[in-house]
């Protein structure tokens, strides 16, 4: 009854407070869209960035065309083979990779294919030769090993860096072995008799390429509607304190609430008055963006919000958002004397604690050391569960640690909200 | 008629933290049932942090204080339910209407949903803001907040009224109004301390008084004791000045 009265109280307030209304309602809502517009290109750059590689191929055979083939298929890679008409030489590429104009290039050596063939008879022939087939022809370490060359501008990625030299890696091996095999039979053909049989090696293993963030099948790519919805939604709810802790000051300063201590045998139900209204708030916040997701964003040409299939995990994650900036809110609200300390604290606080976080910048494009820093906001907390559910429609286990983080940080601030309110009899 | 006291003050005392000398130093006094007492005194004379000890607000540092048979330092929750305070800032919400604040104080009292509309029309009635029920508060006048501020304490009918300054800022018109009323609810039974640093208004309304200086008691009892005991002055003011010179106090 008392909690009811003081959620009719706020929402009286609120509804009154027009500047604190279009600053937890419009101001999320132009937000995101501006953001999402902003961000639409950069997204499909940072998805979409392919690895420009040089390509010089002075071997112009088997071995340099396999590998070329092979990079060719890869969508991450794009083989550079001629610049302004001509083939590349191998100095050119290291030039313009010095230059800093190109990533990596690649240089197969003059000969390669001949060197490997040779290599590959050397070996089954000595293998033959030691199991008392035929004779050997020439020892094993006659010729000199392969010189593939990869050269990389030092500022790569260190992932491109390993994605090429291992691509380039497995493509040699499956050639070497391939070449090995083919003349190991044709070898036991000629010593038995028999005519060569064909074996395809390549469907012994099948590795399925996945990435390495996802953990369910079916994941999609994070785009700009995708990160910034979510992400300003977060922003949005934790600048709930605004119209929080201001006014729960100017009750302080006004002596509405020196009334209500007045009246009031506990101040409990003031508070959880005050928790409630504001925790619906910030829900009423997330439904709003998500509609924004879902019906405005593709009135901009930008794609629509997918929520991915678990419902009920979506209205927890929320929920726990809600809980956790609606904390942080009376937090501020109580620790702080002046409605300028509260708001300006407030605000910084959350946009530092969003920067980290992930809001203006998704984790995995910040620097090394921000990431490091990203697991300690609770904006974070919440942005990973809703990337979780949105895009890979993850079980509601799966984000159980994100929701865990969240329901502690609510529990704590609000736990530390009701003992400096209760210290605080003398007003 | 033996009046039971209702309020027990003893040895009371409080420093702020920071200060350098109390607000409220040894202070005793009591208030019997169904009298009207004056907790008198010029600015900084400890009225509010006084009657702030008394609801439990404010943490004695010595003395005790017995409010209708309950010890306040232990029961201040208690106390502050039974009793109505009307608190010498004007402790309202001012983008509320009148009726607005009178209803969610009444919900805050715990009132019965059915009485609380009747209840606060009657009172609006009363103190002649009927027709004002429904602005919000902000607009209101300086009488008009101070005479909310009051009916904010009646609510629930309390017994005990503690009124810190009822009058202050309020023009001829609205004064008349509040002290009518304090008379009528102690016709009813009701007893109400309450402080002024008016003492011609106090003289008029109170049967016996406590005046403070810097936080000492420098007299009390009713009128004429208080007179008789200061060399025969014609009225409170004038024994006032005698007893504590005219510097202007803090
Ligand atoms: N919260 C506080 N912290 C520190 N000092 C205070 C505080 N409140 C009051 N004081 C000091 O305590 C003394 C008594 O103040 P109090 O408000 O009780 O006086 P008062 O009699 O009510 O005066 P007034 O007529 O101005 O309302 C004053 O010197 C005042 O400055
Ligand atoms: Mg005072």
């Amino acid at each position: 009854m008392k909690i009811l009265a003081t959620i009719w109280k706020e929402s009286i307030l609120l509804v009154r407070d027009l500047g604190g209304m279009s600053l937890i309602f419009l101001m999320p809502l132009a937000l995101v869209i501006v953001m999402a517009l902003i961000q639409d290109n950069s997204f499909e750059i940072m998805q979409e960035s392919r690895l420009e590689v040089l390509f010089v191929d002075e071997d112009a055979d088997a071995l340099g065309q396999r590998i070329a083939q092979a990079l060719q298929a890869s969508p991450n890679i794009h083989l550079i083979k001629n610049l302004k008409g001509r083939p590349l030489t191998a100095k050119t590429a290291e030039r313009l990779v010095r230059a800093g104009d190109y990533k990596a290039a690649l240089i197969i050596p003059e000969k390669a294919s001949i060197t490997l063939r040779k290599k590959v008879e050397e070996t089954a022939g000595g293998l033959f030769a030691h199991y008392g087939f035929g004779s050997v022809t020439s020892s094993v370490k006659a010729s000199p090993p392969i010189d593939l060359q990869i050269l990389f501008d030092p500022a790569i990625k260190p992932n491109y860096r390993q994605a090429l030299t291992g691509a380039v890696e497995k493509m040699t091996t499956s050639v070497q072995a391939t070449w090995l095999m083919d003349d190991i039979q044709r070898r036991l053909g000629e010593a038995t008799g028999r005519g060569g049989k064909t074996i395809d090696f390549s469907e012994m293993i099948h590795v399925r390429q996945n990435d390495a963030s996802s953990d369910d099948a079916g994941g999609m790519a994070l785009n700009a509607v995708q990160h910034n919805v979510p992400a300003w939604s977060m922003f949005a709810m934790f600048f709930i304190l605004f119209p929080l802790a201001g006014n729960f000051i100017k009750e302080r300063e006004e002596g509405s609430m020196l009334r209500l201590r007045l009246i009031s045998g506990s101040q409990s139900p003031v508070i959880a008055g005050k928790f409630l209204f504001y925790l619906g708030v910030c829900l009423l916040q997330l439904v709003l963006m998500i509609g924004v997701g879902l019906y405005v964003m593709p009135l901009f040409g930008l794609s629509k919000l997918a929520l991915g299939a678990n419902h009920v995990g979506i209205v927890l994650t929320g929920l726990a958002v809600a809980m956790a900036a609606t904390g942080y809110g009376l937090l501020i609200a109580v620790y702080f004397i002046t409605p300028q300390q509260a708001l300006s604290f407030g605000a910084i606080s959350v946009v530092i604690l969003a920067a980290i976080g992930g809001v203006w910048v998704p984790v995995f494009a910040m620097p090394p050391i921000m990431q490091k820093l990203s697991p300690f906001s609770p904006l974070n907390w919440g942005l990973s569960a809703f990337n979780h559910l949105f895009l890979r429609s993850a079980s509601t286990a799966a984000i159980l640690p994100d929701l865990a983080k969240l329901l502690f940080f609510s529990c704590a601030t609000l736990a530390a909200s009701l003992l400096i309110h209760r210290s605080r009899i003398v007003l | 008629m033996i009046q039971s006291p209702i309020i027990t003050a003893f040895g009371l005392k409080k420093t702020y933290r920071g200060a350098s000398k109390p607000a409220v130093d040894d202070l005793s006094f009591d208030v019997r049932q169904k009298e009207i007492f004056g907790l008198l005194g010029p600015n900084g004379a400890g009225k509010s942090t006084t009657l702030m000890m008394l609801c439990g607000l404010i943490k004695m540092d010595a003395g005790s204080m017995e409010v209708l048979g309950l010890d306040v330092r232990q029961n201040g929750a208690e106390v502050r339910r039974r009793i109505g305070v009307a608190p010498q800032e004007i402790a309202l919400f001012p983008t509320m209407t009148a009726y607005e604040n009178l209803v969610y104080f009444s919900r805050m009292y715990g009132l019965p949903g059915t009485a609380i509309r009747e209840t606060v029309l009657e009172y609006l009635g009363v103190f002649g803001l009927a027709d004002k029920s429904s602005q919000r508060v902000a607009t209101f006048s300086g009488g008009m907040k101070r005479r909310l501020n009051l009916v904010a304490a009646l609510l629930h009918r309390p017994q005990l009224l503690i009124l810190d300054e009822p009058t202050s800022g309020v023009d001829v018109q609205s004064r008349r109004m509040i002290l009518d009323y304090m008379r009528r609810l102690q016709a009813e039974g009701v007893t109400i301390l309450y402080s002024s640093h008016l003492l011609d208004e106090a003289e008029k309304v109170c049967s016996r008084f406590v005046i403070l200086d810097e936080g000492r008691r420098i007299a009390a009892g009713a009128l004429a004791e208080i007179l008789a005991a200061n060399g025969g002055s014609d009225n409170l003011e004038q024994m006032f000045l005698h007893l504590t010179g005219r510097g202007v106090r803090d």
